[in-house]
């Protein structure tokens, strides 16, 4: 494990070295119409000083619409009608900057969805292990924020390559992974430094403001059916707008639809975010629906990030704690305060 | 690396007319690429993603048996977008099947029982696949009694009647074939399929059933079973929901923790009572 400095005027220069000479594409938290956003960005345009992006990192990784193959209709030509994948070999591999931890978190549970136990997603792994993550701390967590109280930290290292901190108007950093360590390497910018101690005592700070645990035991230790059937579902279906929007925002949510589109000359195959919220996603064919409405709709957002998902990845929780869905519901539904819920 | 998303390119190479409503055909494919048959090794119980380019793709129970050389086969009922369009293609169209997916019946923990299969109406693809198999010379042996008990509204909406025909001439199998209300024509049973099970389904002990069927079935059928004293461990099931993936990733098929793609479609009747039932 390596640890260093980035002093504030060599920034500009350390950003510029993290693509390699070009052959990485650099994303980072920079402004896009009036949005913090994690987007591939120019090493000028780095902001260091935000609460969280808007959106969570999860679309470098899983675009929010994704060509997955394409196929043409010349029968003159060899191979028509036959799909042909699309996007697995030409893209240049990542480095990204300024990951808050509990987005890292978030990519760390999509992992292991994306790459289960039966399958492997290639779009999904061919961007995601090529990928160099950089951490950065956060020193001061929005309101929102309860990354601790779900197993996080503002200065958590799941998930991550190396973890930065700001220092100086500059950046100390430190490796985590032999990847992350074998990369920064001797990029310039970087002045090597004993930061262990600054770390350890930041981190206390931050987490000292931040809320304790949230109590999840009753609902790890009790059966399925049993927090299925509680009657507090209904109450907070009754406000559920079913928008989605906590489910687009969210760096855990996963769902996608997968759709053809053609012409005359051939066709793709996309697939594209999609939420658990709408009747569209779960409707048979004959008309059939298992969640005929939002009760059972808004149910499975929660079942799935508070006990599927810790069930399926050894206790792991599905919420991260950004607190972006907690912020942006229109109609104020809290994870924490259903989360108290179906642990009471 | 590879990718699971991406259909092996078949042709069709036979189609036939199912039911006398039209609204089920058949189609065998073979694969433009002999060495992808190899790659689609399946086994009894398993589906396939149907994947026709420009439309999309519908998640089918494979209707053929592995021990059925050159060709995979699936029957289809119309009911949406895909299945429509498929319902329109002809014998030589190009298209694509991505599998197979998800688990096959529990043929390994099966072995040494006897074994009831229930069916109901077009619900009977995978299971015809498992009677196939199961009758084969080298897999014969290692089952007990086996009992087939097959039900549809009329004679006209039964599939696959040269099987079960064929299967009625032998010692070695115990066919039950059922419709709705008599029928000008038909000279066999006559009684919903619950009732057959009640009069012809072998004693519980050391014996397992598979039923597959619409609700309404196995609503009346499951407690004939429970009365004859089957354990909910030895009723075995299989679930269909909406899918896209087919791989446990795109979120949909999901019954509780479980996806009904990757951790199932087979699942057993112990199984079910702890899930909810979104399915």
């Amino acid at each position: 494990m390596a640890e260093y400095i980035v002093k504030e005027n060599a920034l500009k220069d350390f950003f510029k070295a993290l693509t390699e000479g070009g052959k990485r594409r650099f994303l980072a938290p920079a402004e896009v119409s009036g949005k913090l956003q994690m987007i591939e960005t120019d090493p000028e345009k780095v902001s260091l000083d935000f609460g969280n992006t808007h959106q969570s990192p999860k679309s470098a990784f899983f675009p929010q619409t994704e060509k997955l193959m394409a196929f043409h209709k010349d029968t003159a030509k060899s191979d028509p009608f036959v799909y042909k994948p699309l996007g697995l070999d030409e893209t240049a591999p990542m480095v990204l900057f300024g990951l808050r931890p509990c987005d890292a978190r978030g990519l760390v549970v999509c992992d292991r969805v994306f790459q289960n136990n039966r399958f492997t997603d290639p779009y999904w792994k061919s961007k995601y292990e090529s990928a160099v993550k950089i951490g950065l701390a956060c020193h001061d967590p929005r309101p929102a924020c309860f990354c601790t109280a779900v197993g996080g930290s503002p200065f958590g290292e799941a998930g991550l390559d190396a973890i930065a901190f700001v220092r100086d108007g500059g950046l100390a950093l430190k490796t985590l992974s032999a990847e992350g360590g074998e990369f920064l390497k001797g990029l310039s910018g970087l002045e090597s430094a004993e930061i262990g101690a600054e770390l350890a005592e930041k981190k206390q700070a931050a987490e000292a403001g931040m809320p304790g645990p949230l109590d999840q035991s009753k609902v790890a230790g009790a059966a399925v059916m049993e927090i299925y059937n509680q009657p507090h579902w209904k109450d907070t279906a009754d406000r559920c707008l079913n928008c989605g929007t906590c489910t687009f925002v969210c760096p855990t949510c996963h769902c996608f639809d997968i759709q053809d589109e053609q012409n005359e000359k051939g066709g793709l195959r996309m697939r594209n975010w999609d939420t658990c919220m709408s009747w569209l996603y779960t409707v048979h064919g004959t008309g059939h629906n298992p969640r005929p409405t939002k009760t059972e709709r808004m149910r499975q957002r929660f079942m799935h990030k508070l006990k599927y998902i810790p069930m399926k990845q050894d206790g792991a929780c599905g919420c991260i704690g950004c607190g972006r869905c907690v912020t942006l519901c229109p109609v104020n539904i809290d994870i924490r305060e259903v989360a108290r819920q179906m642990n009471g | 690396m590879h990718n699971p998303y991406l259909p092996y390119p078949v042709r069709i190479s036979s189609l036939r007319i199912e039911t006398e409503d039209k609204n089920l055909r058949t189609f065998k494919f073979e694969f433009l690429n002999p060495a992808d048959e190899d790659k689609f090794a399946y086994l009894p119980g398993q589906f396939a993603e149907l994947s026709i380019p420009g439309q999309g793709e519908i998640p089918i129970g494979i209707a053929s048996s592995p021990t059925e050389k050159g060709f995979v086969m699936f029957t289809v009922n119309r009911v949406g977008q895909v299945s429509s369009y498929l319902h329109n293609m002809k014998v030589g169209d190009v298209m694509g099947i991505r599998g197979p997916l998800g688990h096959p019946y529990p043929l390994d923990k099966l072995e040494g029982k006897n074994i009831v299969i229930i069916a109901g109406g077009f619900a009977v693809t995978t299971l015809r696949s498992t009677i196939v198999w199961m009758i084969q010379p080298e897999n014969r042996p290692k089952y007990g009694k086996i009992t087939f008990i097959y039900g549809a509204r009329t004679p006209g909406l039964l599939c696959f009647k040269d099987d079960w025909s064929e299967w009625q001439k032998r010692a070695d199998i115990d066919v039950h074939v059922t419709i709705d209300r008599e029928a000008p024509g038909w000279d066999g049973l006559v009684g919903f399929v619950p009732t057959v099970t009640k009069n012809v389904c072998p004693p519980p002990e050391n014996t397992a059933a598979i039923i597959c069927g619409p609700p309404v079935m196995i609503k009346f059928t499951q407690p004939v079973l429970e009365e004859a004293g089957y354990s909910h461990d030895d009723i075995i099931m299989s679930l269909e929901n909406r899918m896209k993936c087919g791989l446990g990733i795109c979120g949909r098929c999901n019954v509780g923790p479980e996806y009904v793609c990757k951790d199932g479609p087979v699942f057993t009747l112990s199984q079910l009572n702890q899930l909810p039932r979104e399915y």
